[in-house]
């Protein structure tokens, strides 16, 4: 492959991932520390935090499949072990965190933002508790996580396996790993900036008004962290085994 | 049987993974931390005094991603110092692992409970002006409890990542180590682990333990915030009697959370590799990644069927909200 090739699909791959991680982020239910509390839907911690669990989950398994291939690991099938690695952390998550609001403290699962589920039909509102933002993860925010979840694993797998590959970057294995995680952490950050607190999934009204600015500024930072990448594979400093 | 062998190692990490996340929200429930810890923040500046350790240290994810990666890299370099030293004996490489790892571990203990230390003080110095005192008892008492905790879940999550990079020569099945190098694996563990416990184990102590005087089955209303439960079963309560009480749920829910992530993560890819025919001629690596991915989207489904009908168990159980 033409080398002017290889870079230019290097920087678009990881504008994508970047994108696809912001994408991620808006997409998961987030309470943050009110959820701790059962005063807003959402998983109980903060964007970062989770996404970045959930991807370096999805990086993980992303890595033990790269390495199934001795050279040229197929890119899109190591995205998707990815995006299923960090998938499955996010169902596992919400799955256990609604057991402990329903048997630990005897809450119902229900939004706080809509009065009635999109996808199960059901009626919100007279389950929530009165003066609160709704508590628990109700089954839309349970398969906008899953789909959160999918999002952001395939994104920091894709970035991960244009690095490590040898036919692209061809940066050391640690190296293509934390590289992959550092690009995600900042794209991530940048959309908890945006969201501001708390988003309870794709149904909630935040998500419409607040996901165009999120992936455009998630666009520059990752096309900014690509022009780096690409400066390192054309100067040489990081091919091979050298960290 | 080599794949025997590694579906053994296999059951091993999840069992030192459900461990591990236990471990992790129990320590974070006796130095309180991360999200529940914002009313312990608060309810000085509402004027309830209280004998919390405010351990205000970052998010759980990070902090655990900085305590693991301590005792990986030390274990890594104590490992490539001894292991050519018992190489050159002819003895197993089994010992340096032993070694290395509580000795890792022990460091990254160690420099946790120092960041604890000073964050408390820290914290409760600024709650000055709301007189709020610095108890010298609460401050010594909590910090060996912390250091322990978290030892257990430093020293599970270091012999987890050494164990999946080394794999192959545990298990005799050549390809099955994972490529990242040792201190990568558990910043990798470490972050889940964290990122786990402060999404589950932090409901129990914030909901339950910590509003324990409100009514059980309602969610917290933003008027109780800061009205945190200071008076315990005898006397004033500190962090210790939270650690005690959220290890009947809490602690062990979410350490059941991580050891099903980590349990099902690596068992669909080892199906994977033996779909794609590994350690054998015919290997096809694109069959061992498909096989995994669709076992994996077949869990995903199965989570979400499970989710539907807890969340409507709950609903008709428990039915609406009564009360005003």
């Amino acid at each position: 492959m033409e080398p002017i090739t290889v870079y230019l699909l290097v920087l678009v791959c990881i504008i994508i991932g970047g994108i696809l991680s912001s994408l991620a982020v808006h997409l998961m239910p987030v309470g943050g520390a009110p959820a701790a509390m059962a005063t807003a839907t959402g998983i109980a911690t903060g964007c970062v935090m989770l996404m970045t669990g959930a991807a370096v989950t999805g990086l993980f398994t992303a890595s033990t499949v790269a390495s199934f291939w001795v050279t040229n690991p197929n890119v899109i099938l190591v995205a998707l072990s990815g995006a299923v690695g960090s998938m499955l952390m996010m169902g596992f998550t919400m799955f256990v965190g609604n057991l402990i609001y329903i048997f630990g403290a005897g809450i119902v699962p229900c939004s706080g933002r809509v009065a009635v589920d999109p996808i199960t039909k059901e009626s919100q509102t007279e389950y929530k508790t009165p003066r609160t933002d709704g508590h628990g993860v109700p089954t839309v925010s349970f398969v906008s996580g899953i789909l959160g979840g999918f999002s952001g694993g395939f994104g920091g797998a894709l970035i991960y396996v244009m690095l490590v590959s040898d036919s692209y970057a061809h940066f050391s294995v640690a190296t293509a790993g934390i590289v992959a995680m550092g690009i995600f952490i900042a794209n991530a950050i940048i959309a908890a900036y945006n969201i501001g607190g708390t988003i309870e999934g794709f149904h909630d009204p935040k998500f419409k008004a607040r996901i165009r600015t999120g992936l455009t500024c998630s666009l520059i930072v990752s096309a900014l962290c690509g022009v780096i990448v690409v400066i390192a594979m054309l100067t040489g400093t990081l091919v091979g085994g050298v960290m | 049987m080599p794949v025997i062998s590694l579906f053994a190692w296999m059951l091993v990490i999840a069992f030192l993974a459900f461990i591990a996340c236990m471990f992790e929200d129990l320590e974070s429930d006796i130095g309180s931390q991360s999200n529940p810890n914002s009313q312990v923040q608060l309810a000085p500046e509402m004027g309830y005094i209280h004998r919390y350790f405010n351990k205000a240290i970052s998010g759980e994810g990070l902090s655990y991603a900085l305590s693991c990666t301590i005792a990986g890299t030390i274990a890594m370099l104590m490992l490539l110092k001894l292991e050519p030293m018992l190489a050159a004996k002819d003895m197993s490489l089994g010992y340096a692992a032993v070694l290395a790892i509580p000795v890792g571990a022990a460091v990254g203990s160690l420099v946790h409970m120092v960041r604890s230390s000073v964050c408390h003080v820290g914290r409760e110095a600024a709650h000055k002006r709301f007189e709020q005192p610095i108890y010298l008892d609460v401050f010594y008492g909590h910090l060996l409890p912390i250091a322990t905790h978290n030892f257990m879940a430093v020293i599970c999550i270091t012999a987890i990542a050494y164990i999946q990079c080394n794999l192959g020569i545990l298990s005799g099945v050549t390809g099955a180590s994972n490529p990242f190098p040792l201190p990568l694996l558990c910043l990798i563990w470490g972050l889940t682990v964290g990122a786990i416990g402060s999404s589950t184990g932090d409901i129990h102590y914030g909901t339950e333990r910590e509003f324990q005087d409100k009514p059980f089955g309602e969610g917290r209303r933003v008027v109780y915030h800061g009205q945190i439960c200071r008076y315990g079963d005898c006397g004033i309560r500190t962090s210790k009697d939270v650690a005690a009480f959220c290890a009947k749920y809490g602690g062990p829910a979410t350490g059941l959370a991580f050891g099903l992530i980590v349990l099902f993560e690596n068992w669909r890819t080892v199906i994977g590799m033996l779909l794609g025919d590994l350690a054998g001629p015919a290997w096809n690596p694109s069959i061992a990644a498909a096989g995994g991915i669709g076992i994996g989207i077949g869990i995903a489904i199965v989570l979400i069927i499970l989710a539907r009908t807890l969340e409507k168990w709950a609903r008709n159980k428990y039915g609406p909200f009564v009360g005003e």
